[in-house]
């Protein structure tokens, strides 16, 4: 019944049915679910709004699914379903440049985005390590993120406006300059659990005149945490302040000849974007601090293609953890940036304690940690001591005034993790949202709320 | 009023059936339908204090009764700021100023206020106090509760603290300001938008001189107002200088004491009400339709021989129209029909600035979005007795 109609609705080419083809969607980066009761493929908001009624008329949970990268179960089946992919919406619809934005379909890669508008001299700025393959609409349904974001703000900061389809197949805008409730601003960040976007207007940001990139190197990882908190503290704040240690710079260097020198305990990459000018006042500042703090190296990128090798590093790292273990568990949470030193410990701690190699790439200046933490998944002692640690660690950052996810979202993996910064009262208050949007949990089910109670009974 | 006294009194009007509203510095009292008090006015400017400041971290938490101005200084004692651009700043409060969803000037460059906010705790109708966001600066923990109070005209939930991320101070501010007369208005506004130093703002005023120089007869402006290093400001100075010299724009002064005052004054200007004889109307959308649109907002007010103030945000497409007349029985006989006019030429403009008596007639808030359904309901989940600044907000939410 569901596969026929929803091939009448669709046509037979984007609904997706047989178990060697519903099989991949069970997953997403990280995470297994349900195989779902099938895939649909739609080719517009029209048949998004179609599969949308003729899945809730079978009782199949909806599932929004963009690129599959994300790395806590936001975009698996948790009880099967009908999975939305958006591979056939990944259209620039429109750019206007005059008012620096464009209309993108949900399934455009992040990436291609940019090259689209790079000769007009534009470019989108959230940038999620994935951007190669994640898509606008997943980058949005999870606030993604990305190096940048530490100057450019996430996405929510660059979404104006959303055509979204809500649980009943209703198609409606949401837009910044409504005067109204801002629907858009809690839409993004929703992991599909109120509503399918459809399509976006987004914010194009100019290339800056200059970019320059530095690295500075450190014998001490906690010199590196007291170096990013000088730069912030300074009230410096670059375009991108990562760090990346011991660990990963031997394994990212031997995979991808970035430049990095193997023998630091901890590396800054650091980013500057706009006038000349500035650049030189900020990269004299941050020498300063860089040597204050007992830098061993600090240089300049002198070349566009070494300031590209230096970022293909950075933002490959977690295909370097093949060199370290088999598999590799990554986690995020965020600390004010100051606690940095204590959270490195902490993770130092809850890993070693168990004989667990980690390794640490990650957002500095946002305080957004990424412990790795390696392992082989055909032990059943290492799975479980990695999931031990990846806790321990979760609540280290929650126990040093922070908060267990900065980008990657809740997800189904860390929905029971949830009440550990919040209270029943906040969790019900954010439920009521969700009763608005999807009274009957028909969207993308057993997400961000905790598992086990149905949102209208958290409290 | 602390907290406790705020959820409880909320708490117990909520369940007794009264009426509450929520007022702040009531700066932009001016929104809004004119409606018969509330059973309860509910002011929060006692919830003044700030809670921390963790400047090493550029963080700070503070209640939502302190006003923008105070909370500024204090963070400037630190080299830091919110950039919260909203009219009387000294007067307004972070909460209500977030609470009425006030834009900014500077929005493009620094981002929207509400981007700046990383938590918050509210009073819900039933006295509930329910926190979103947290302390840290980067943060997908469950929804982002903070922007759905943003903008909703307390109609949801009253803010009792909320947290920020904050920024460094700017070295140096500078005004660029010029005589723009009209024939070189678009070329103008077409050099401002594409100049390589991206001001913090820019104004194409008509009018307002009174509000803004102090005088008036004061014919069109424009206002470029920068922020950043001096060595920037320098390049900037000479790059604008060079772009309006291309548009005819004849001369620019240079403004550096007294730059940010001048900036105050212009978005003060935004919400100047003749007391009895003036409504002001503000309508946003592209930058590249600004021109546009203001155009056809003041010839409408023109067709109706009502006088006009236009004040046009360049860089995010605001549009401003001030209609006023010297005598407030005359305005009264030529509003209505422009006011019926101008909704039909333009159904999302919405008052900003009037007297109560004036726009008493008129429905404030424009054309309804097309999410209104979403928002009716869930005013109704928030709000379910209606207990919160009823019939204060857009579609009589």
């Amino acid at each position: 019944m569901l596969k026929q109609r929803l091939i009448e609705a669709l046509g037979a080419d984007a609904v997706k049915t047989e178990a060697e083809d519903l099989a991949v969607y069970a997953f997403d980066a990280y995470s297994q679910g349900v195989v779902p009761a099938a895939v649909v493929l739609p080719a517009s908001t029209r048949e998004v709004a179609a599969a949308v009624k003729i899945a809730k008329d079978c009782d199949e949970p909806i599932i929004p699914r963009g690129a599959g990268t994300g790395l806590c179960g936001g975009a698996i089946p948790a009880r099967g379903g009908v999975v939305f992919s958006f591979a056939r919406m990944n259209r620039v619809l429109e750019v206007d440049v005059r008012n620096r934005r464009a209309h993108v379909q949900p399934g455009l890669i992040n990436l291609d985005l940019s090259k689209h508008v790079a000769a007009a001299g534009l470019f989108y700025a959230p940038d999620p390590s994935s951007q190669k393959v994640s898509t606008i609409g997943g980058n949005i349904g999870t606030n993604a993120g990305g190096p940048h974001c530490l100057s450019y703000g996430t996405t929510v900061n660059h979404i104006l406006e959303l055509e979204i389809v809500d649980e009943n197949g209703d198609v409606m805008t949401t837009s910044l300059d409504d005067i109204g409730y801002d629907l858009t601003g809690v839409l993004v960040g929703s992991e599909g659990t109120l509503a399918i976007v459809t399509s976006a207007w987004v914010r194009l940001l100019r290339q800056p005149e200059t970019v320059r990139v530095w690295l500075a190197a450190f014998d001490d990882v906690n010199a590196a945490s007291a170096a990013v908190t000088g730069i912030i503290g300074a009230g410096i704040i670059p375009t991108a302040l990562e760090m990346m240690d011991h660990v990963m710079l031997p394994a990212i260097e031997a995979a991808f000849h970035a430049g990095y020198p193997t023998d630091a305990a901890a590396v800054l990459l650091i980013e500057s974007a706009g006038f000349e000018d500035e650049m030189n006042l900020h990269e004299t500042q941050m020498r300063r601090i860089m040597k204050e703090n007992g830098a061993t190296t600090w240089r300049a990128a002198k070349s566009e293609a070494e300031r590209d090798a230096l970022w293909a590093g950075r933002k490959g790292a977690l295909g370097a953890t093949g060199r370290i273990a088999p598999n590799y568990y990554i986690q995020d949470v965020v600390v004010p940036r100051t606690k940095l030193p204590q959270a490195l410990q902490a993770v130092g701690e809850a890993c070693g304690s168990r004989g667990i190699i980690a390794g640490n790439v990650f957002h500095a200046g946002d305080g957004n940690l990424h412990p790795l933490l390696m392992y082989d998944r055909g032990d059943s002692k290492q799975v479980a001591a990695v999931i031990e640690a990846g806790n321990e660690i979760l609540e280290a950052a929650v126990d040093l005034g922070g908060t267990i996810s900065g980008e990657h979202g809740i997800g189904y993996e860390k929905r029971d993790t949830l009440t550990r910064i919040f209270s029943t009262d906040d969790l019900a208050t954010m439920s009521r949202v969700r009763e608005v949007f999807d009274p009957k949990r028909v969207l993308n089910p057993e997400k961000i709320f905790p598992a086990g109670v149905g949102c209208a009974e958290v409290k | 009023m602390t907290v406790d006294e705020l959820r409880e009194t909320l708490a117990r009007c909520d369940r007794d059936g009264l009426k509450v509203s929520i007022e702040g510095g009531k700066t932009l009292a001016g929104m809004g339908p004119a409606l018969p008090r509330a059973d309860i006015s509910l002011i929060t400017t006692g919830l003044s204090a700030i809670l921390a400041h963790e400047y090493h971290d550029l963080t700070c938490s503070a209640q939502s009764g302190i006003r923008v101005a105070a909370l500024n200084a204090a963070l400037g004692k630190h080299g830091q700021f919110i950039p919260i651009d909203v009219p009387q700043r000294k007067k307004a409060t972070i909460g209500g100023s977030l609470a009425a969803g006030w834009p900014g000037p500077r929005r493009h460059f620094y981002g929207r206020a509400r981007d700046f906010v990383i938590g918050s705790q509210v009073a819900l109708a039933d006295g509930t106090l329910a926190n979103s966001g947290g302390m840290v600066v980067k943060n997908v923990s469950g929804y982002d509760m903070s922007k759905l109070y943003i903008g909703s005209f307390g109609t949801l939930a009253v803010f009792t603290h909320l947290n920020f991320k904050t920024l460094p101070v700017p070295k140096k501010r500078r005004a660029l300001i010029a005589p723009l007369p009209e024939a070189t208005r678009p070329r103008a506004i077409a050099q401002i938008a594409s100049l390589a130093v991206t001001p913090a703002a820019a104004f194409c005023v008509e009018g307002f001189g009174k509000n803004i120089d102090g005088a008036d007869d004061i014919d069109g402006r424009v206002l470029l107002y920068f922020e950043g290093t001096e060595e920037l400001l320098e390049r900037a100075t000479l790059d604008a200088r060079s772009a309006l010299g291309k548009a005819g724009v004849p001369e620019t002064t240079i403004v550096d004491t007294g730059a940010a005052e001048s900036f105050d004054r212009t978005l003060d200007a935004c919400i100047a009400n003749k007391r009895g004889r003036s409504i002001t109307y503000r309508l946003f959308g592209p930058p590249g339709t600004a021109e546009e649109r203001a155009e056809r907002l003041r010839d409408a007010c023109n067709r109706h021989e009502l006088f006009t103030d236009v004040l046009l945000d360049v860089m995010n497409g605001d549009v401003f129209v001030r209609a006023s007349e010297r005598d407030a029985r005359r305005f009264a006989d030529k509003i209505e029909p422009c006011h019926l006019e101008l909704r039909e030429l333009e159904p999302r403009c919405a008052i900003v600035a009037s007297d109560a008596a004036v726009r008493a007639p008129f429905e404030p808030w424009g054309a309804v979005p097309p999410a209104i359904d979403k928002m009716r309901a869930m005013k109704a989940r928030f709000d379910p007795h209606g207990t919160l600044n009823p019939g204060r907000f857009i579609g009589g939410i």
